[in-house]
């Protein structure tokens, strides 16, 4: 390692580590003072907020400054990435990365970059974004680190496939595919066994680039890690049940950042150790996130990473909130199949099942449950443009939810991260009518 | 009788159980209301199609559904099946694996047994080894007559419409007329005088077509018409399906070993590299003078290969040109336009 790469790294990650904690402790001074003054409709945020803003900045921070020699990998959220982990990879999820683009309103012009490459526009936004984030080298973290190795698995989607194959050719690095093939109905032992060999035979490949020897023990610490912080996160998303519910999705899809892109850390599982007792304060003091709460509704799908805000506050004024998502709870319901014991077998069984490699009308039984589960009056359906395997299935699913659970249930057109397919008119004529059905 | 929806099946595995398999590609130009109430506008037309195909009753004639897995709409379409439409027949699912290693070979294998067994079950038959075997060899001996036949393209006397419309026939016709009628085309061209231009249909700019399929297939005639013929095609319902004869004898990998081992494709998960090698060996084993990319609307694997593609003909000195359609419209005057426009420019 040169002097110059030396100091770029250890100074680089020291000033902006102090930096974001600094602005952590100043965030945090703030939201102190908000719980007295502020009056809204809303509870102040959770008292974690600033330190998940502060992980999240640490993250990309550290893959901006990434520790020479470290080898780089980009993966798709649902990945088996504990194997990467145990063999010290820095882990990037450009899908995460466009969800910070949504947030932060950078999506629609790095969308832009990717149509104008070519890309059309009936392409998934989170892809659009990320390449156009690529084409133009324009992010809003500042920097992504290069990818040595790319992991694509499709239990969330064929879309990622797709969209790996532009990266691999783009960058000219190798392509380590982990098919999970789809369950209709149930799983067959030929399925698991496939998963099985494919991570099997992705340890050498990872292991090539990266230069080590993946030791057996190391993985071990990383699945226990993973499985402890998918637990905490079922835990406390769990925890909106109660009434008033403490959190509401709109929290959880902010606060479900560290349990996708950090799994496998020892500090993800604190955080979530901390979140899951101020979760608890909050109940045991009676704080609902909603003022008032009148009804109590479900969330399928991705979140509209753009207008957050705006639906939360919105819902929020007839004393309504979402308190369940098939989305944030994906997060969780798969911890106890992790199994440290014997974490590559537990990866295949762990990772062939996520609620987007199920079928349709077993994610239907999944909202039923949580409908029953979360005491929920109805539910909303985000028919998103750019995520068609959560979204096709939805409108049987809306008309049983109706029918078998005697709820409303509202399909609202929009896509996670391009608002150019969301129109906020429309939008509050919809829930307005909505919410009237529903008796507000 | 099979209804099977698109892309890559194991034919044989149906006709060894006394199955004929009859594909459903969309199909185009029908009504939509009823697949429009299960799926939301942003699904490709093939698969909307498709559903409106089937709850409008039109395939009630069929004994059993067959959903290969290829994309996410496909998916999708399967599971609604299976999960809420729920038709008289059983709906049969096959995932096809997105490499071409050892272990995809062995899963689809995997895969075939298991359809085995559930083609079992429906029938009460079980066909041995050797059936399996006569069957596979049987379909080899098609798909290799087909593949000739695209090889020989330029000798056969037809108009691309009447070309396709013979090679598509794989589709639903019975193998064994399949192979008598491509025999008899085989004898067609075999016999023709060396020198001879037995095809003054094909004076056009040659063209290689992509995409997924040719509807509607009034694009022949009006690619006629404006001066321009189809020598070679990538497309995922006809050139992307010459399966190759299998190595093993063994009857389930054998057929994996053909589906897995056709040309490139998006929805088997071919690199893009592979895909862009194979357009351009296709270009200059053809004599193509451009490439034509038809791809219907909304069909994700196909459009996000695009740009890497049509950058790497282009840095190969082969110009392309990008269409989208919708299985429902017919041919609008702005996309003949365009291909006109094209052609003048390959002139």
């Amino acid at each position: 390692m040169s002097l110059w790469n030396e100091l770029r790294y250890y100074g680089g990650t020291a000033l902006g580590l102090s930096a974001l904690r600094v602005a952590r402790w100043q965030a945090e001074s703030r939201g102190r003072s908000a719980v007295r003054q502020r009056e809204s409709v809303l509870a102040p945020p959770l008292f974690i907020s600033p330190r998940t803003k502060e992980l999240i900045g640490r993250h990309y921070l550290k893959s901006r400054y990434v520790k020479p020699g470290q080898k780089v990998v980009w993966a798709t959220s649902g990945a088996p990435i504990e194997f990467l982990k145990a063999l010290d990879y820095y882990v990037l999820y450009p899908e995460n990365h466009g969800a910070v683009c949504g947030t932060m309103r950078r999506a629609e012009e790095l969308c832009s970059q990717a149509e104008n490459a070519g890309y059309s526009r009936d392409l998934c936004s989170y892809a659009r974004t990320d390449i156009g984030s690529v084409l133009s080298g324009q992010t809003p973290v500042g920097h992504l680190a290069r990818p040595d190795l790319l992991l694509a698995c499709t239990n969330i989607c064929q879309t990622v496939l797709f969209w790996y194959r532009v990266l691999a050719q783009h960058f000219g690095v190798p392509l380590v595919l982990i098919d999970t093939p789809f369950i209709y109905t149930e799983v067959s032992p030929h399925d698991i066994a496939f998963v099985k060999r494919q991570i099997e035979e992705a340890i050498p490949v990872a292991e090539k680039v990266a230069g080590r020897t993946m030791e057996a023990r190391r993985l071990e610490e990383v699945a226990l890690l993973s499985r402890e912080a998918s637990q905490l996160w079922a835990e406390i998303i769990a925890r909106g049940r109660h009434r008033p519910a403490p959190l509401s999705v709109f929290d959880q899809f902010i606060q479900m950042a560290p349990v996708v892109e950090m799994r496998g850390e020892a500090f993800t599982v604190d955080f979530y150790a901390a979140m899951l007792k101020e979760v608890e304060l909050r109940i045991a003091r009676g704080i609902g996130v909603v003022r008032n709460e009148r009804k109590r509704l479900l969330w399928d799908n991705l979140p509209i990473w753009y207008r957050l805000r705006y639906l939360a506050e919105h819902l929020g004024l007839h004393g309504i909130s979402i308190v369940a998502s098939t989305y944030t709870n994906a997060w969780g319901e798969l911890a106890e199949r992790i199994d440290s014991r014997d974490p590559i077998e537990g990866m295949a069984q762990t990772y062939i099942y996520p609620i987007l490699n199920r079928g349709a009308g077993d994610k239907l039984a999944t909202m039923k449950r949580m409908v029953a589960d979360f005491h929920l009056d109805g539910a909303i359906l985000h028919s998103d443009r750019s995520c068609k395997p959560y979204s096709i299935g939805q409108m049987d699913q809306r008309e049983r939810l109706m029918r078998e659970c005697g709820i409303p249930a509202l399909l609202l057109e929009a896509d996670h991260n391009d608002p150019r397919a969301y129109t906020e008119e429309q939008v509050a004529n919809r829930l307005d009518a909505f919410i009237e059905m529903m008796g507000v | 009788m099979a209804a099977v929806f698109p892309i890559h099946y194991a034919r044989e595995l149906l006709r060894a159980f006394e199955i004929q398999p009859m594909e459903v590609w969309g199909p185009p130009g029908i009504g939509l209301s009823k697949g429009a109430a299960r799926l939301q506008p942003y699904v490709c037309t093939i698969v909307q199609n498709a559903l409106a195909f089937v709850e409008s009753g039109n395939l009630d004639a069929v004994d059993l559904l067959l959903v290969p897995h290829a994309c996410d709409s496909l998916q999708g379409l399967g599971s609604i099946l299976t999960d809420f439409v729920k038709p008289r027949q059983p709906v049969l699912t096959l995932y096809m694996p997105r490499g071409q290693r050892d272990s995809d070979v062995d899963f689809l294998a995997d895969e075939l047994r298991a359809l085995y067994h559930r083609l079992e079950a429906i029938t009460g038959r079980a066909p041995s080894d050797r059936e399996l075997m006569d069957a596979i060899r049987r379909e080899e001996a098609a798909d290799a007559l087909l593949t000739e036949l695209h090889r020989n393209r330029p000798n056969l006397p037809f108009t691309d419409e009447a070309f396709y419309r013979l090679v598509r026939s794989r589709e639903y016709l019975p193998t064994e007329q399949f192979i008598e009628i491509a025999q008899q085309c085989r004898a067609g061209f075999q016999t023709r005088q060396p020198g001879r231009d037995v095809n003054p249909a094909l004076r056009g700019i040659p063209l290689l077509l992509s995409g997924i399929l040719p509807e509607p297939m009034s694009l022949f005639p009006a690619l006629a018409e404006m001066g321009a013929t189809v020598a070679a095609d990538d497309l995922a319902c006809c050139g992307r399906r010459l399966y190759p004869a299998g190595k093993s004898e063994e009857p389930f990998q054998r057929m994996a070993e053909r589906l897995l081992g056709a040309a490139p494709d998006a929805m088997r998960g071919s690199p893009i590299q592979r895909r862009l090698d194979h357009l351009r060996e296709l270009v200059q084993g053809s004599g193509a003078r451009g490439v034509v990319f038809y791809d219907v609307k909304f069909c994700e694997p196909e459009l996000f290969d695009l740009p890497l593609l049509r950058q790497g003909l282009s840095a190969a000195g082969i110009p392309s040109l990008a269409l989208e359609v919708d299985l429902n419209d017919g041919l609008s005057q702005p996309m003949l336009n365009r291909l006109e426009a094209f052609l003048e420019m390959l002139k």
